[in-house]
């Protein structure tokens, strides 16, 4: 059985403009230990699909559904705040895109990792501060025990991720969602960041969400994909099929605009064209259809259908672009 | 910090200097004179000349001011003319009273504006907050005296329930911690609501503003408990603004009590500043406006300490 | 969720050019600024109007119907001399609310040229000013014109100058601090380039981009100037009597504080109503000056990241 399965999420936000449809539909497993990639531009729903797992999406504005979202067997939806409230930071957690801002001001590290020690593992706050430390080792800061006392300002943008990591992985979650987790870094620190999440996550069988909008980040992290647009998956696949045969004219636009490491010279960078659609507006057709390169004459008639090209690996688009 | 505080407590001496000169020279451009209002028109003028060398007043007015400000810095703040006594022991009286009000004044500031800015930021667009806007609207609008009288009408007039005045009498001071303690409540409420409404407004928005930091999200994505949330995590950060604006309100409260003061008839500076003002009885509004202006100085000090105390990213 | 990134009018709205014509549409949609407007419009009439439309002369002693509750005769009622309290309360008006003008007036025509050159021409001019400032406002405003008036002689013309010298150094400071932001921004520097004098490049670039926060710190200058005149007409330093005004005659209301409360009651709420219609106004103004706020009213709610 997958460590969680989401099945048709959606999530609202009520603003002054009207209803916005942030996800819209979203379905997908992830099994144990496995490191899974949420890929999109900003405003795809990848985050909020995330926080929509964590439960940590505002109501109001926000708005809920999904036929469920079972973890570990239990559906999150219909437990109550105080018992989601007891796996949030224990059995399922999250790390977030800007670390700077991320860790409160005003509170230690010490303070800010022991805490949640001692909330879930009922630790003593000499036990929790002893394994604070540990973890601080753990994820690589030197003279952790001094740096308890430290406040995060004293600290470099990589180090502070590195403690959210420390904080995220304290009670052994089974769960951990990282998103954009890299993308406030510089590219070395970034490397630094994956290979540790990695080395931790593959030692403790944790499972991943690794949500960013860079697809060579995923493609060097990540078991599976799944590309979001307009609040929904439009393709999903294990990441070598993805690569090999992108079936989606976005993540054919998303491959494009990708530098690689392996590509020859003279290969260009296209940009996507265009805007993500507005959200409040119902969307018949294809929400990438204004901006894709290989529409066919169907694309304006009729909603898009799944194609599968594998066991996991499938498409919502009426495009063949295996040729 | 130590060196930025003592930069700090170098200037006050300085501003000191500007202020005392400014209220001598505003003293003695302005009609009026002190020795005629204290003898009365029909004296002799040997009396009056009397007086005037007494108090210095016959002698040129740059000698006058370097007189006094060289008396000063000895901590000598003169001998009134009016009352004949020192202006020193005058405000040892004076001073401990106004302390007290400003600090009854804002103990109800702070006793109501923590809950109230906290829950309204929680319960935004609900009644709750609405009551709250309401609040710190009219506590800015309605001026202390007429919340005083307001005050004194409900209170103690139709109620019967607490004194008008009382407040450094002889019966408080003998009558016991209520009897001591009742007469401030009135005066400190029509003082300390404009505070209240201008703190309350302060938490309200520093901490919606908080509640929106990426940090109370991780706060709530480590499964902490909502006490813990809001309390270490939220108004933490938020005190950090409230809390240098209590101790700059602070400072005025002193010079703003004038009119509560003449309302409650208490002792306090404003009164005495007041009764000065009538009888330009010079030395008592040099030396009294000198000691006002200190307090709000080094509540302003004090206001910047605190920042520092409370928020570990400012290091002077 | 990038919900807002829809372009909006504000954005593209010019901010200095033609943005008081903008702000004069944009301000009637602020409903509270609105209502702010009218009140403020009513009491100003009504005090305006005062000797045509007062029901009493409010100087007229009628011993006879002394401390009358409200009625149909006294709608608010009458003071200790049978004088018509709503008449008073007009007649008050006049002079909280001229003194208030003049208070902006006075502190407009100190307090600006005094910021613009402190700000403009800084250096040793601008510390000179700013400290005479600093030490103004060491000083709590309400004694420093208590002082004044008392020191002066209780007169109105020398509450609305005790004012307008404790309003000043207010405005002066938020003057220079907006001056010297806008002092460095580069059309400044453009039209120094091109050879404009100082004193054109004052006027015509500087004054006009800080004249929106100079008009909401006027705004609070007249709602403090309003409740200071009550002040010192309450503690015996303004308008002296028979004079009607509104802190004066609270003043009086306190010796029949339990007999009639309608007499310190109809002034109290006559002052807190103006300044809060004045704080309305300026709510407004405000955010009809500041095409940043015109943005946010109506967008999006939700703070989600992108």
């Amino acid at each position: 059985m997958a460590l969680l399965s989401v099945r048709n999420l959606y999530t609202s936000f009520a603003t002054d403009r009207g209803v916005v449809r942030a996800v819209n539909g979203v379905s997908f497993d992830l099994e144990a230990g496995e490191v899974l990639g949420l890929v999109g531009e900003s405003g795809s729903g990848k985050s909020v699909t995330a926080l929509s797992i964590m439960r940590l999406v505002p109501e109001p504005p926000g708005r809920v559904t999904a036929d469920s979202i079972a973890f570990d067997g239990v559906d999150l939806l219909r437990l109550s705040e105080a018992q989601v409230r007891e796996m949030r930071g224990a059995r399922m957690a999250m790390i977030f895109q800007d670390p700077m801002r991320s860790l409160n001001p005003v509170l230690t590290i010490g303070r800010q990792l022991t805490e949640v020690l001692r909330r879930h593992e009922g630790l003593s706050a000499a036990a929790a501060r002893k394994r604070s430390i540990e973890l601080l080792e753990m994820v690589g800061i030197p003279m952790a025990e001094r740096r308890l006392a430290a406040y995060p300002h004293q600290f470099s943008g990589g180090m502070r991720q590195r403690v959210m990591i420390a904080i995220a992985l304290a009670c052994n979650p089974r769960l951990l969602i990282a998103d954009e987790a890299t993308t406030a870094l510089d590219v070395t620190i970034q490397a630094q960041i994956i290979d540790l999440v990695k080395r931790l996550t593959r030692e403790r069988g944790t499972s991943v969400i690794w949500i960013s909008h860079d697809l060579g980040v995923v493609a060097g992290l990540c078991d599976r994909v799944n590309v979001m647009y307009a609040g929904t998956v439009v393709e999903s696949g294990p990441i070598r099929e993805l690569f090999h045969r992108p079936s989606h004219g976005y993540t054919l636009g998303l491959m494009d605009s990708t530098p690689r490491v392996d590509e020859q010279a003279g290969h260009r960078l296209r940009p996507i064209e265009g805007l993500p659609p507005n959200l409040i507006d119902p969307i018949p057709l294809c929400p990438f259809l204004p901006r894709c390169r290989v529409s066919v004459p169907a694309c304006r008639e009729r909603p898009p259908e799944r194609r599968t090209f594998s066991e996991r690996h499938w498409a919502s688009c009426l495009a063949d672009l295996a040729s | 910090m130590w060196r930025y505080l003592g930069r700090r407590l170098v200037q006050v001496p300085l501003v000191l200097l500007v202020v005392s000169l400014m209220t001598f020279l505003i003293t003695r451009a302005t009609p009026g004179d002190p020795v005629q209002i204290m003898l009365g028109m029909n004296t002799s003028p040997d009396a009056a000349a009397a007086m005037r060398a007494d108090f210095n007043l016959d002698k040129p007015l740059p000698e006058q001011y370097a007189l006094w400000i060289a008396k000063v810095a000895t901590g000598d703040l003169g001998r009134s003319i009016r009352l004949n006594d020192r202006v020193t022991s005058l405000l040892a009286e004076r001073l401990p009273i106004s302390l007290q009000l400003a600090a009854a004044a804002m103990l109800f500031a702070l006793c109501v504006s923590i809950p109230l800015g906290v829950i309204a930021a929680l319960r935004r667009n609900t009644w709750i907050d609405y009551l709250c806007t309401g609040y710190t609207v009219m506590g800015f609008a309605v001026p202390n005296f007429g919340l005083a009288l307001i005050l004194i009408y409900v209170f103690s007039i139709k109620l019967d329930w607490l004194p008008i005045t009382g407040i450094g009498s002889a019966e408080a001071a003998a009558g016991g911690w209520w009897a001591y303690i009742s007469p401030f409540i009135v005066p400190a409420i029509a003082l300390g609501t404009l505070q209240t409404a201008i703190l309350t407004r302060l938490l309200r928005s520093s901490m919606i503003d908080v509640l929106s930091q990426d940090y109370m999200r991780t706060a709530r994505a480590k499964g902490l408990l909502p006490s813990t949330v809001v309390i270490v995590h939220a108004l933490k950060n938020a005190m950090i603004p409230f809390i240098t604006m209590a101790a700059v309100q602070f400072g005025y409260m002193i010079g703003i009590q004038v009119t509560i003061e003449y309302i409650f008839a208490v002792p306090g500076m404003g009164s005495a500043v007041l009764n000065a003002v009538v009888n330009r009885d010079f030395p008592v509004i040099q030396g009294f406006t000198l000691v006002i202006a200190a307090f709000f100085l080094f509540a302003n000090i004090v206001a910047d300490m605190l920042y520092a105390l409370f928020d570990p990213r400012i290091r002077y | 969720m990038a919900l807002a990134e829809a372009p909006s009018p504000g954005l593209k709205a010019p901010r200095a050019a033609g943005s008081l014509r903008l702000a004069a549409r944009q301000f009637p949609r602020h409903r509270a600024a609105l209502i702010g407007l009218i009140v403020l419009a009513l009491i100003c009439l009504a005090a305006a109007l005062a000797p045509l439309i007062s029901p009493y002369d409010p100087t007229k002693i009628q011993l006879s119907a002394k401390l009358k509750p409200p009625s149909f005769e006294h709608w608010l009622g009458t003071d200790h001399f049978g004088r018509d309290v709503l008449s008073r309360l007009m007649y008050g008006g006049r002079t909280s609310l001229s003194v208030g003008l003049l208070v902006v007036g006075f502190a407009f025509a100190f307090g600006v040229p005094l910021g613009l050159a402190s700000g403009y021409f800084g250096g040793r001019i601008d510390n000179l000013l700013m400290r005479l400032v600093d030490a103004f406002l060491t000083f709590p405003p309400l004694l420093l014109a208590v002082a004044l008036v008392g020191l002066l002689g209780p007169d109105i013309q020398n509450v609305m100058l005790a004012l307008g010298l404790v309003q000043a150094p207010v405005l002066a400071r938020m003057v220079r601090g907006s001056t010297l932001s806008v002092r460095e921004e580069v059309y400044v520097t453009a039209a120094r380039a091109l050879g404009a004098g100082p004193g054109r490049i004052v006027l015509s670039h500087l004054l006009r981009n800080v004249m929106s926060p100079i008009v909401v710190q006027l705004t609070i200058v007249f709602a403090a100037a309003v409740v200071a005149e009550a002040s010192l007409s309450f503690l015996g330093f303004g308008t002296q009597p028979p004079q009607p005004s509104w802190g004066r005659d609270m003043s009086e209301a306190r010796r029949f504080l339990g007999d009639a409360p309608w007499m310190f009651l109809a002034p109290t709420v006559a002052i807190a109503l103006c300044v809060l219609s004045i704080n309305f106004m300026g709510d407004g103004l405000r955010d009809a000056l500041d095409p940043r706020a015109w943005r946010t009213r109506r967008s999006v709610t939700v703070s989600e990241k992108p």
